[in-house]
């Protein structure tokens, strides 16, 4: 890009990270600068590499699936979701009906929480302080039940083949009501200390535009895709668990920027409140764990074949290839991590802007960097 | 009856001369413990205030209410180890923070505090030029921040730096002009309209009220020169590190903690006694200075409020606004002053 440039003197070499207040994680970005403008940036990854492919070739069937939580650790039920939708296709266990609503429900906790941290985190990438405790506080609640349901907050591991850990009661089921009860107000609250900024607007407001067709080729997903105007979302294009028994709408929107990121994951939780409250109600009653996969079986079970199962983590489409060559351990495990994807898309968003802009850009795409780097 | 008379009068055994220059050092003395001790307070009730706002508790082991968080902060900053950066400028990395505070301690002895009871009025300078004096030690700690920049050997740091001096140059032309037309209002009423005191005396009707256009332009310009959230470019915390001072630790660095703070303070201060009419309220006579803190306690709170709830304005934009929209409103306001005395309405 800049090979025919002859004065290299005018540009400036700048490091932002692994270690770096705003880059999320241990995102490493190598900026070449024109003054304040970006003429280039090179995304670095590798920093958080924990192997945890290659770990869950060691592992029997159900032991892999911590490495999972560790992956995207703001969305942790999601990757188990998607773990086992694998797993359980492999092994064919079918979880009992019961399962699949209390999994539902906890998938769409989980996607509030970690679009609440997301929130946060972008305010701070800004120089906004204040929202980051509000949602911080929400969120907080959101782990609370956690720990009431699963024992911990955020790499839950709650899940196993063919069930969950625990059953719901009456107690948790009245705590989830009182949740979603009073969230919507906060959450609210907290949209519009953002969007009634008019400083917060213009920081976001056209920049970082991603058309349809780039986010296509890249094969960016999730709410980045959504906010780019296409209503892709695997919930509803090919749906798992019970979503095809739920009534919620795809939020997208044509704006395309920084600012409709915001807004779509913004209405992304309120479409969650609204899957929450339909799921809570029709849980039916039933065993919360196949009797095929009780834990004196699990470490039994034997898988031939190979399979691959999509499912819309919080951060877009989560993929898990897996192999199995009949022993009770996967012969290999592939993750198509929706962060990896819709990070290749950094350089091209950040040309030609500025360091402020960049900021809010690679800040708008919610990466988590155990998902990145795996 | 003046502080600086009262002092001298009690130390006048010593002689004349003597007793008056000692009145004056005690008299300064006494304004930079008031304006350190103030900072320092600052420093508690903003971290109490960011708390509140936050839905958090804030400092609250050390001492009552965590009222000694301050102090023990200050020593630890003390008794920590300065970490210079290798390839500075020492002398220039060195003398940044001192600079600074430099400027604004300076500019706590030429603010007018007015009378309190007993004690009279306490003015410490009797120049008749104060207020170009005092923006002119202002102008001091734009130098700090570039110094700071430049000499640390960081990109972040010239990158803070190059922010700073943008946004510097792009609210001064507008601050001093509004000041500009205070002076000529204040022209028509005293006969010393550069004394900063001679501002305050002008004021039997708010300049703010007057002024609304020039009163709103300086409100923008001493946020910016403190520079909190909206205008925080030179720091630009998370995005650049923390910008100029992103190589500064210990001691130094608590230089420049609390050169905010005191900024912030200062310009309320400034703000007040300006277009607020500073010491002026009922009773004047026995509880000026009373006045002049509650004004300015007023407006660090807004300060405040605004800090916590805004992101950063982008640097370009800041500028743009700057030199496009605060330089034609700031000549506009001159003008309709000069309409205004003209015309012999005020």
């Amino acid at each position: 890009m800049l090979e025919n440039d002859t004065s290299k003197e005018r540009y400036i070499e700048l490091n932002m990270g692994p270690q770096h207040p705003s880059t999320h994680g241990v995102l490493r970005l190598k900026l070449l600068l024109d003054g304040e403008t970006v003429k280039k940036v090179e995304p670095v990854i590798g920093y958080l590499h924990r192997n945890a492919e290659k770990i869950c070739e060691l592992d029997f069937y159900c032991d892999a699936l911590i490495y999972f939580d560790r992956m995207d650790y703001v969305g942790a039920m999601n990757m188990e979701v998607g773990y086992l939708e694998a797993a359980e296709k492999l092994l064919n266990i079918e979880p009992p009906e019961r399962v699949l609503w209390i999994r539902t429900i906890m998938a769409e906790l989980n996607r509030i929480a970690s679009h609440l941290v997301w929130a946060g985190a972008f305010g701070l990438d800004l120089g906004m302080l204040t929202p980051f405790f509000y949602v911080f506080e929400q969120r907080e609640k959101v782990l609370d039940l956690f720990t009431e349901i699963c024992g911990s907050r955020q790499e839950t591991n709650y899940m196993s083949i063919g069930g969950v850990y625990q059953d719901f009661n009456d107690k948790i089921i009245y705590k989830i009501k009182e949740f979603t009860k009073h969230f919507p107000k906060t959450l609210e609250e907290v949209y519009n200390l953002f969007v009634k900024n008019d400083v917060f607007i213009s920081r976001t407001k056209n920049i970082g535009i991603l058309e349809p067709e780039v986010a296509l080729d890249y094969g960016v997903t999730g709410p980045m895709l959504r906010a780019s105007g296409v209503p892709y979302d695997v919930r509803k294009a090919e749906p798992y668990l019970v979503y095809d028994k739920l009534n919620f709408d795809i939020p997208i929107s044509k704006r395309k920027d920084v600012l409709a990121r915001f807004i779509v994951r913004f209405e992304e939780m309120r479409q969650s409140v609204k899957i929450i409250n339909q799921a809570i109600d029709k849980i039916p009653d039933g065993p919360y764990f196949n009797p095929k996969a009780k834990k004196s079986l699990m470490v039994r079970l034997r898988g031939e074949g190979d399979v691959y199962a999509r499912t819309e983590s919080t951060k877009g489409e989560f993929g898990v290839y897996m192999v199995g060559d009949g022993s009770v351990k996967p012969y290999r495990v592939h993750v198509r991590s929706p962060s990896f994807k819709n990070l290749s898309v950094l350089p091209y968003l950040s040309r030609d802007v500025l360091i402020a802009d960049m900021v809010a850009i690679s800040g708008s795409i919610d990466l988590v960097f155990g998902e990145v780097d795996r | 009856m003046n502080l600086l008379l009262r002092i001298a009068d009690i130390l006048s055994i010593l002689g004349h001369y003597p007793s008056f220059i000692l009145a004056y050092i005690i008299e300064t003395l006494i304004v930079i413990i008031f304006a350190v001790v103030v900072i320092a307070g600052m420093v508690f009730f903003f971290r109490k205030y960011m708390a509140r706002v936050q839905m958090r508790l804030g400092p609250n082991r050390v001492g009552k209410g965590g009222v000694l968080q301050v102090m023990a902060d200050g020593l630890k900053l003390i008794q920590k180890e300065s970490i210079l950066p290798e390839g500075r400028d020492d002398l220039a990395y060195k003398i940044a923070p001192i600079l600074i505070f430099f400027g604004l301690i300076m500019g706590f002895i030429f603010i007018p505090y007015g009378p309190l009871a007993w004690f009279g009025y306490l003015t410490v300078s009797h120049s008749d030029v104060s207020l170009i004096i005092i923006f002119a030690l202002l102008a001091i700690m734009p130098i700090g921040e570039v110094l700071s920049g430049i000499s640390s050997n960081n990109k972040y740091a010239v990158l803070g730096a190059l922010r700073g001096v943008a946004k510097d140059i792009s609210f001064e032309v507008p601050m001093m002009l509004s000041i500009l037309a205070v002076v000529m209002m204040a022209s028509v009423k005293v006969s010393d309209p550069l004394n900063i005191n001679g501002v305050v005396v002008a004021q039997s009707i708010p300049f703010a009220i007057l002024e609304p256009l020039g009163f709103f332009i300086f409100l923008i310009s001493m946020a910016a020169r403190a520079s909190y959230s909206p205008f925080d470019m030179g720091e630009s915390d998370s995005e650049l590190v923390t910008g100029n001072t992103t190589e500064y630790s210990g001691l130094r660095f608590g230089l420049f903690y609390l050169g905010l703070f005191g900024t912030i303070f200062l310009g309320s201060m400034l703000i007040s006694t300006i277009y607020l009419g500073g010491y002026y309220g009922p009773f004047t006579n026995y509880l000026g200075f009373i006045w002049l803190l509650i004004k300015t306690l007023v407006l660090v709170v807004i300060s405040l409020t605004i800090w916590l709830s805004m992101p950063r304005v982008r640097i370009d934009k800041f500028v743009n606004f700057g030199w496009k929209y605060l330089l034609p409103l700031s000549f506009i306001n001159l003008i309709i002053t000069g309409i205004i005395i003209f015309g012999g309405i005020a």
